[in-house]
């Protein structure tokens, strides 16, 4: 298999394997979660195939035509970036799967989890390998949805709608945002491919240089801030942790809300060596890190202040990437890809511990807990090894890439000059030191100190191996990146910078080099950080006496506002627009179409007058056209309902009729069926009420609706028989091609049918895919209308 | 409507149209038919059968999920499309082959017959799920 295809394979092989899932349900029971461990396993396998091409510095890209009409293809890229992200999806995707086993209960709805997990890791592993930018936005909104769905998952519970409603607005409108940044990089550099931008020296100069470049990155960015939970965009975030613990792991840590620093990593080598690029992306990062590992203090919920730490890590990645000057592109770029690869190890880590701590105590209040380390021993090391490494403590891989961090902020303010040369290291320094105290804060709160007397229960002990082991695998990972460095940077890293800086990279992490900067830095930051810890709870009481006196300092206020107004200004607006009776969509309509028919009528009014037509009519075509009028009349002027729907079903067969009599038998077939059906529904709706028009009309209401009938049938009546006058000039007939091309293109005599399969099959896979939706939306009006009564 | 004479007809009628429903579909691409014609004409004389007979009389001894009628049909009409990027196509590209089979002579095998297939089925699980839904509804 060549890597190309295996590629594919890898990313639609979860979604395949995912839609067989209820069958194997149905055979592996409760069970049924290693299945979808064994293919993310399958996923993670096939993209190890890849990976030695990669190490050697090569890149893989193919493409399969799709419309190559429209020059819409399915194409794939794989180089270090890719790749990396590859291994850390499909990597976390085996270990969250297996741990689900553990930690989901036998009783929920498993088939549609697993499944939902699935659809994730493919659009995540689709995304990552794209080389396209449409494809990119495609898999990106997918990754969109399948978040919204798993923070929904419990349904009924009013928090996780709301944080799975918060997350899709924020994202997928982010993602719209992304989007019109691609089509303006698009006019700019006249194409959607990814690789032909990445290895053109010349359309990168030619865009950096183009008045339309800030707008693209501004567009572009703000899709990876939203998805990435930066800047104001940050709270989806913090609601999202209503998802299922694994899901957080998967989605909200390690893996979804990197994919905005993947783009970010992405168009580096397009945007960045810019002021925009630094001001924009660094300057964002400095201030979402700062803020939300302030706010991560007054947090109580465990998942809630690992949520406000992985925002404010991400945002490490984001100043990391951002940082740049005209000569050197990339200063913090392999600082920031090590921390990425650090960050989904220790992060994940430490979400499979808080799933744990929630699964044996039964809350996740912080509060309430304490003590935990006798009862728990093992997950209390496999707990004090993440966030140790999150706090940077060496000899942990976080030591590594924090180091890293550091470093890289001193060259950028060295290389600013001026007041920066010490404000960026400083405020690096301070984001660590809120990282250190948080990071103490879990394992002080939930394991050291006392047990408290009540609010727990009293048999607490670790958990299984199937929920233990993967995170004692990751705390395994954890430390052998950090005392063996080189296996990460050489395997992954050293290829992922090289692919973004498009150049040969060669790195050297050790874990001692000498007493440097970064490591004074360090050493300041565990001191200040000791010290900040020891005011831990002040500062968050502070926090929320600012939060009462000032509610309406927070981004999440608006956000409320918002959404609120928006669900009263709309469900107004339906109720002025559809207000019940069909009479006056009937109205809407035949005045619509009057207006319609109006303006052309009015512009051609010169030669509205048929000349030379045509009275000699056969007797036979006649008699229908009279039957037909006598149908029509009988169907508005009878007195009950049941003549009056014969009456209107006559007129339809005659138009059968007349099908026929024109030598249209499908037409002719056609119209007897559904006016045979929409006969049958009327006679059942019919049943179901009285047998009488009670209504009376008032006489004004009657001739209204009478001058308005007589206009729209004479407009129509004018319009055609201009038409077949040729008045008005005639189109050139479509049909001719079909008549010729048929049989020889697509083996069949009957044209008509011929089209609607063949010729125009994309239209009618449309109109089935509307008739299922139209199936199942009244599905739904009629049963959700129930519930509500 | 549950008159004696409606009954009668509709069981006169069921078998008789449903065949006609089928070779309607397998005509359709050299004849007038085809999976719309065909599927409608299947819904209608299930339809004309629950007015006639009640449709709680009937879902007493037959009720078939009419949702999975339509997802299979869009299923199937889909896979056809995909399945031309499988040999190496465009999307949506048909294929046309005669067969010699005994009894029945030569046979024209079309690809987009199986998507007919899938429209024929969309219709009838589509319009039935709408009408029995509407019909289930107090």
């Amino acid at each position: 298999m060549d890597s190309f295809t295996a590629i594919t394979i890898a990313v639609f092989l979860p979604f395949v394997l995912a839609g067989i899932l209820p069958a194997v349900e149905k055979l592996l029971k409760e069970k049924v979660g290693w299945y979808a461990s064994a293919v993310a396993f399958l996923s993670l396998l096939l993209i190890a195939q890849v990976a030695p091409e990669i190490i050697h510095g090569e890149t893989i890209q193919g493409t399969i035509e799709w419309l190559p009409s429209m020059g819409i293809n399915l194409s794939f890229y794989a180089d270090g970036l890719s790749v990396m992200f590859g291994f850390i999806v499909s990597g976390i995707g085996v270990i969250i799967m297996s741990y689900s086993n553990g930690y989901m209960s036998k009783k929920e709805d498993l088939p549609r989890y697993y499944q939902q997990l699935l659809f994730f890791m493919g659009s995540m592993l689709g995304m990552v390998f794209s080389a396209n930018t449409i494809q990119l936005f495609i898999f990106w909104e997918l990754t969109s949805i399948t978040s919204f769905m798993l923070i929904g998952y419990w349904r009924n519970r009013p928090m996780s709608v709301y944080g799975a409603t918060k997350s899709m607005l924020i994202t997928a409108s982010g993602g719209l945002f992304m989007l019109a940044g691609f089509l303006v990089l698009n006019a700019v550099t006249g194409t959607f491919d990814i690789p032909t931008i990445l290895h053109n020296e010349s359309i990168r100069d030619a865009l950096q240089n183009h008045n339309l470049f800030i707008y693209a990155l501004i567009l572009i960015l703000i899709g990876a801030a939203s998805k990435s939970a930066q800047g104001p965009f940050y709270i989806w975030l913090p609601n999202a942790m209503e998802a299922p613990t694994p899901v957080s792991a998967f989605l909200h840590s390690a893996t979804m809300v990197k994919a905005g620093i993947y783009l970010v990593a992405r168009i580096h080598p397009m945007f960045s060596g810019t002021e925009a690029w630094f001001i924009l992306v660094s300057g964002v990062g400095i201030f979402t890190m700062l803020l939300a590992g302030f706010l991560a203090f007054r947090q109580t919920d465990i998942k809630g202040i690992l949520a406000y730490s992985t925002i404010s890590q991400l945002a490490y990645l984001m100043t990391m990437y951002g940082y740049t000057t005209h000569h050197e592109p990339g200063i913090g770029v392999a600082a920031a890809t090590f921390h990425l690869l650090n960050h989904a190890t220790f992060k994940a880590c430490l979400f499979l511990v808080a799933g744990i701590v929630a699964h044996e105590t039964a809350t996740r209040d912080i509060t309430k807990m304490g003590g935990l380390r006798k009862e728990m021993p093992i997950t209390f090391i496999v707990a004090a090894i993440g966030a140790l490494s999150m706090a940077g403590v060496p000899p942990l891989n976080g030591f590594l890439s924090k180091e890293m961090f550091y470093e890289a902020s001193v060259e950028m303010g060295h290389l600013l000059g001026g007041p920066y040369t010490i404000l960026i290291p400083v405020l690096a320094v301070l984001g660590g030191v809120f990282t250190f105290a948080y990071s103490i804060k879990l394992i002080d709160g939930i394991f050291l100190g006392k047990r408290p007397s009540k609010g727990l229960p009293v048999h607490i002990h670790d958990p299984s191996m199937v929920m233990l082991a993967p995170a004692i695998f990751l705390a395994g990972l954890i430390i052998l990146f950090g005392l063996v460095p080189s296996i990460p940077v050489h395997n992954f890293i050293e290829p992922t910078v090289s692919g973004i800086l498009l150049e040969e990279a060669h790195l050297h992490v050790k874990l001692w080099h000498g007493f440097t900067t970064p490591l004074m830095m360090t050493i300041a930051t565990f001191i200040l950080g000791i010290l900040i810890y020891t005011q831990y709870g002040r500062i968050a009481e502070w926090q929320n006496r600012f939060n009462a006196m000032f509610p309406w300092i927070s981004v999440n206020y608006y956000y409320d506002g918002a959404v609120n107004n928006a669900k009263s200004v709309t469900s107004q607006f339906s109720n002025r627009m559809q207000p019940g009776p069909i009479k006056t969509y009937v109205l809407a309509l035949l005045l619509l179409t009057l207006a319609m028919f109006a303006i052309p009528l009015i512009m051609l009014a010169t030669t509205l007058v048929p000349q030379n037509l045509n009275f000699d009519i056969p007797l036979y075509e006649g008699l229908i056209f009279l039957f037909m009028i006598v149908g029509a009349l009988g169907a508005a002027l009878l007195p009950r309902y049941i003549p009056a729907i014969i009456s209107l079903s006559g007129l339809g067969y005659l138009v059968a009729l007349l099908f026929i009599y024109l030598q249209a038998p499908d037409l002719a077939l056609t119209q007897v069926l559904v006016e045979t059906l929409s006969t049958i529904i009327f006679l059942l709706a019919i049943v179901k009420i009285p047998q009488k028009f009670k209504e009376h009309i008032p006489t004004t209401t009657l001739a209204r609706d009478l001058v308005i009938s007589v206009a729209v049938s004479a407009m129509i009546f004018i319009m055609l028989i201009n038409a077949t006058q040729g008045i008005i000039p005639p189109f050139e007939s479509l049909s001719y091609y079909f008549i010729e091309n048929s049989l020889s293109l697509a083996g069949g005599h009957n044209i008509v049918n011929v089209i609607i399969v063949d010729f125009r099959g994309y239209d009618t896979l449309g109109e089935i895919s509307v008739v299922c939706l139209a199936a199942l939306g009244v599905y739904n009006l009629i049963h959700s209308r129930g519930e509500d009564e | 409507m549950t008159t004696l004479i409606t009954k009668t007809i509709t069981k006169i009628c069921l078998p008789l149209v449903i065949l006609f429903s089928i070779s309607l579909l397998l005509a359709g691409h050299n004849n007038p038919g085809g999976g719309f014609i065909g599927g409608v004409m299947f819904a209608s004389v299930i339809a004309l059968t629950y007015v006639a007979f009640g449709l709680y009389h009937i879902k007493s001894f037959f009720n078939p999920d009419w949702g999975n009628w339509f997802a299979f049909g869009l299923l199937l009409a889909s896979l056809t499309a995909f399945a031309a990027i499988a040999f190496s196509h465009n999307f949506f590209r048909s294929a046309v082959e005669f067969v010699h089979l005994p009894f029945f002579g030569e046979i024209e095998l079309v690809s987009a017959g199986l998507f007919d297939i899938g429209v024929y089925f969309v219709v009838i699980g589509g319009l039935l799920s709408i009408f029995k839904n509407v019909g289930d509804d107090e």
